[in-house]
């Protein structure tokens, strides 16, 4: 008998349908993975699990757990059974734990909230399951707080939280999404460990198929609130059953391909109507980066200590050639951002310098508007790096009134409708509010504001991070497609290195402020010199071994 | 420090450009030229500016705030008198604005949308709208007049007794507590409802805490940040700006000592008073802020 059976489970929200039918079962010491891309209904179904849906929701069906209804419980029962017979693991360990609480008082709650035994014995049992999930007392002291550990070591604590008293079930919703490659690879290692040892079921929420075909015996797809395919690891890939399984599988695995004669049938229209200068041919690298150092001051130990500096930025130096795909690839904290900004002058510099088609960048006021038109950012956030309140038009519009004073209002609109059509929206879409869209379409929206100035170089901060396979792979296409037409130069800023390597040609690898290996994609995925670098390869989840 | 002595020289030039010369008001208009320059000579008036400055501040430095002009006593008894009053009745509308407000707050918080919550939303938009003077005069007329249950006004002195005393600013305290309290527990509702938003919450309830404990053991604290910031500006505020309240219920307290004091041209009394108001202002920011510490452990390592 299985441990966990969903049958026929219905969720409405204030009427509107959003889990339809669903039926999944998972065993004791196996492992469900439960994939779909955002709105797919996945996290729902593991909150109707666990009774925890938003007010106002309705739900149908019987859930069952180890033969005993869950939807039969009153809520005071379910209390007991929550954190008691399943755990949950959330995606987010950054606000997951309670900033004001001891990592030791909030393991221990879990454990003295089910149980009466002496406060000694929750110290012990406490101590045990910190050290099972990889955080010894004796470097991790129970009276550490959240913010003093780093987001792996805080989804340890949620782990320990989870698992304290040894649930029959444990749910992750994304657990390691937010996390580097190599501490993915670690806490999905710990997490089969968990289940191999314990017998626990796990059911593993991810949006990367990869993630979940390393980890999990048996799959669910799911979209739109249904299950579309069910079976285990190697059915539902050797078979391909379900032509969304496929779709999806394609699309984490997709290398953007230029179309060379869908090129020449979109005219590349000048987006700007005064005539570009046009640039003097030469080889001269498009960007060069020389030494570029920049510190932080560091708070002062005491009134007279010496001031101590971090050095976020060591001696970085390279350079992207006119039209070139660069990738710069790292772990979170290793310098990348803090170098993009030094690059696009948004951060002074403590050394080194940073050339532009030849021109140093200046930082600060006097630095000519043609650098900034030459250069141009999209963020990863495609909802955090737009002003709510200002309709798309005016977003996009927003470089041309710095850059483009002398353009009139009908020339502006002009170059605003081109350049909203050529990234895949509609013209009409300008007088529309941002909060209206997908992060897809807003992160075209970015691109499109980026293209405005016809820039030669784009750099993308991570700016397909936060997209599902699908809607990622679309917008790879595009800028693909952009490079091809008007001749840009991107730097990729990312840390998920399946992007990277169908994009880029060549790669940077950065670690701890020094860019310790680069070189053409391909020889530095297939044959990596430096150990960090190999070590960053072999964490990547890789649907290959599993298929 | 350097906020204190910035807000003295502030107040000095401040009040020095006040038309009006202390002697020639204190003398009356018929007062003879000679007169005048004799007051002045006495009361100290005829130095340089930067020398008075000096005086003063190196004066409340070590204690001595001065004499007043108009009523030649000692500065420092005349804020001692006042602050008897004052720190009381400031302290005792802040108790009550605290007890009412954190109650309301968090059960409108926690029955978001419901009879409850509509209701504390209500009273205390009305408890904001209500001028505090008219709120004082409405409580004289029932409880003083009508009922007789307190007296309308003036202060007996601690002399007769603690509880006569607390009797006397029971009235002033609650016109005082009232927008305060209103302000307060929307302050803590909405704050409250920040937190219970949060993940940490989802968390604890995963583990199986109860929606009670979960906001008892978890969104309580977390919510007490911007409280916190609140009751320090509150109790600032309640110090010196009860004057209004003072004049209905005649208590003899520091925000008409001000009055009194820029009325009359006493300067160094509003100059002490004001003084003594950044000093209070300045030790309840820091005590805020020892209590920031002591709520968030992530504030420790900066202080």
């Amino acid at each position: 008998m299985s441990l966990l059976t969903v049958t026929d489970l219905q969720i409405s929200i204030g009427g509107v349908s959003i889990l339809r039918d669903i039926d999944m079962s998972v065993d004791r010491g196996k492992v469900l993975g439960v994939v779909g891309e955002s709105g797919s209904g996945k996290s729902m179904t593991a909150y109707s699990i666990m009774r925890l849906l938003p007010v106002g929701s309705k739900a149908s069906g019987r859930i069952e757990l180890a033969g005993k209804s869950l939807f039969g419980l009153s809520e005071s029962d379910m209390c007991e059974v929550r954190g008691r017979d399943i755990g949950m693991i959330f995606q987010e360990p950054m606000t997951a734990l309670n900033p004001l609480k001891s990592i030791g008082d909030q393991v221990a709650e879990t454990i003295s909230v089910h149980t009466t035994i002496s406060r000694s014995e929750v110290r012990r049992l406490t101590l045990e399951t910190l050290t099972k999930v990889g955080l010894p007392p004796d470097e991790f002291p129970l009276s550490r707080f959240p913010h003093e550990l780093s987001g792996g070591q805080r989804q340890r604590v949620v782990i320990a939280m989870a698992i304290a008293l040894q649930p029959k079930l444990l749910i992750a919703d994304e657990p390691t999404t937010a996390l580097d490659v190599t501490t993915q690879a670690q806490l999905l290692i710990l997490l089969r460990r968990l289940v191999d040892e314990d017998g626990m079921g796990l059911i593993l929420i991810s949006h990367d198929l990869a993630v979940v075909a390393n980890t999990a015996d048996n799959i669910a797809v799911m979209r739109d609130g249904v299950v579309l395919d069910t079976g285990s690891v190697k059915n539902i890939f050797s078979d391909r059953r379900h032509p969304y399984t496929t779709e999806l599988l394609e699309a984490s695995t997709h290398v953007p391909v230029v179309n060379e004669s869908e090129l020449e049938s979109v005219n590349p229209e000048p987006v700007n109507p005064k005539p570009v200068n046009p640039e003097p041919v030469n080889n001269a690298p498009l960007l060069e980066v020389q030494n570029l150092v920049r510190e932080y001051k560091l708070p002062r130990g005491g009134l007279f200590k010496p001031v101590r500096y971090l050095r976020a930025v060591d001696n970085v130096s390279f350079t992207i050639n006119r039209g070139e795909n660069v990738a710069l690839v790292g772990e979170s904290g290793c310098g990348k951002s803090t170098l993009s900004r030094a690059i696009l002058g948004l951060e002074s510099i403590q050394g080194g310098a940073v050339y532009l088609d030849g021109q140093p960048i200046v930082y600060g006021a006097e630095r000519s508007l043609d650098q900034y038109r030459k250069m141009q950012v999209v963020f990863q956030d495609p909802y955090g790096s737009f002003n709510p309140r200002h309709t798309v038009a005016r977003l996009v519009a927003e470089p041309l009134f710095a850059l483009e004073k002398k353009l009139q209002k009908p020339a502006r609109q002009q170059a605003v409708a081109n350049v909203l059509e050529r990234v895949g929206l509609q013209s009409s879409d300008g007088s529309k509010y941002i909060h209206e869209f997908s992060g897809g379409q807003r992160q075209r929206i970015a691109i499109a504001r980026a293209l405005i100035s016809r820039p030669s170089l784009i750099i993308l901060d991570e700016a397909v991070s936060a997209l599902d396979v699908s809607i990622r792979a679309r917008v790879l296409d595009l800028l693909a497609e952009l490079s091809g037409s008007f001749d840009i130069a991107y730097l990729f800023i990312s840390h998920d290195l399946s992007v990277v390597r169908a994009v880029a040609d060549r790669v940077l690898v950065m670690k701890d402020g020094s860019i310790v290996e680069q070189g053409e994609t391909d020889a530095v995925f297939n044959s990596p010199e430096h150990p960090y670098t190999k070590k960053l390869i072999a964490s990547v989840p890789r649907l290959a071994y599993a298929v | 420090m350097l906020t204190l002595l910035c807000a003295s020289v502030i107040i000095f030039l401040a009040l020095e450009v006040v038309p009006g010369d202390p002697a020639s008001v204190m003398l009356g208009v018929n007062a003879q030229p000679e007169t005048v320059a004799a007051l002045k000579q006495e009361l100290g008036l005829n130095v340089s500016k930067p020398k008075r400055y000096f005086n003063w501040v190196s004066g409340m430095l070590a204690g001595d705030f001065g004499v007043s002009y108009t009523y030649r006593t000692p500065v420092r008894d005349m804020i001692a008198d006042r602050m008897v009053i004052s720190f009381p009745l400031a302290l005792y509308a802040l108790l009550l604005s605290t007890l009412i407000a954190f109650p309301a707050g968090i059960i409108a918080a926690t029955r978001r949308g419901a009879v409850a919550d509509v209701s504390v939303m209500g009273t205390t938009q009305l408890g904001i709208a209500i001028p505090n003077f008219w709120f004082a005069m409405i409580l004289v007329s029932i409880f003083a007049i009508k009922l007789r249950w307190f007296s309308a006004g003036g202060f007996p002195g601690w002399e007769a007794g603690f509880l006569a005393g607390l009797k006397a600013l029971t009235l002033p305290a609650i016109a005082l507590a009232l927008p305060q309290a209103s302000i307060l527990a929307r302050v803590m509702r909405s704050s409250l409802l920040d937190t219970l938003g949060e993940d940490f919450i989802r968390t604890a309830r995963a583990k199986g805490l109860t929606a009670g404990q979960a906001l008892w053991h978890h969104a309580l604290r977390n919510a007490l940040i911007p409280v916190l910031t609140i009751i320090g500006l509150q109790f600032s505020f309640l110090l010196a700006g009860a004057i209004i309240v003072e004049n209905v219920f005649f208590l003899p307290g520091l925000g008409r000592l001000i009055f009194q004091g820029i009325t009359q041209r006493d300067l160094i009394v509003v100059e002490s008073v004001v003084m003594l108001l950044v000093f209070a202002v300045v030790m309840v920011t820091f005590l805020v802020d020892i209590a920031y510490a002591a709520v968030d452990p992530r504030l420790r390592r900066r202080m």
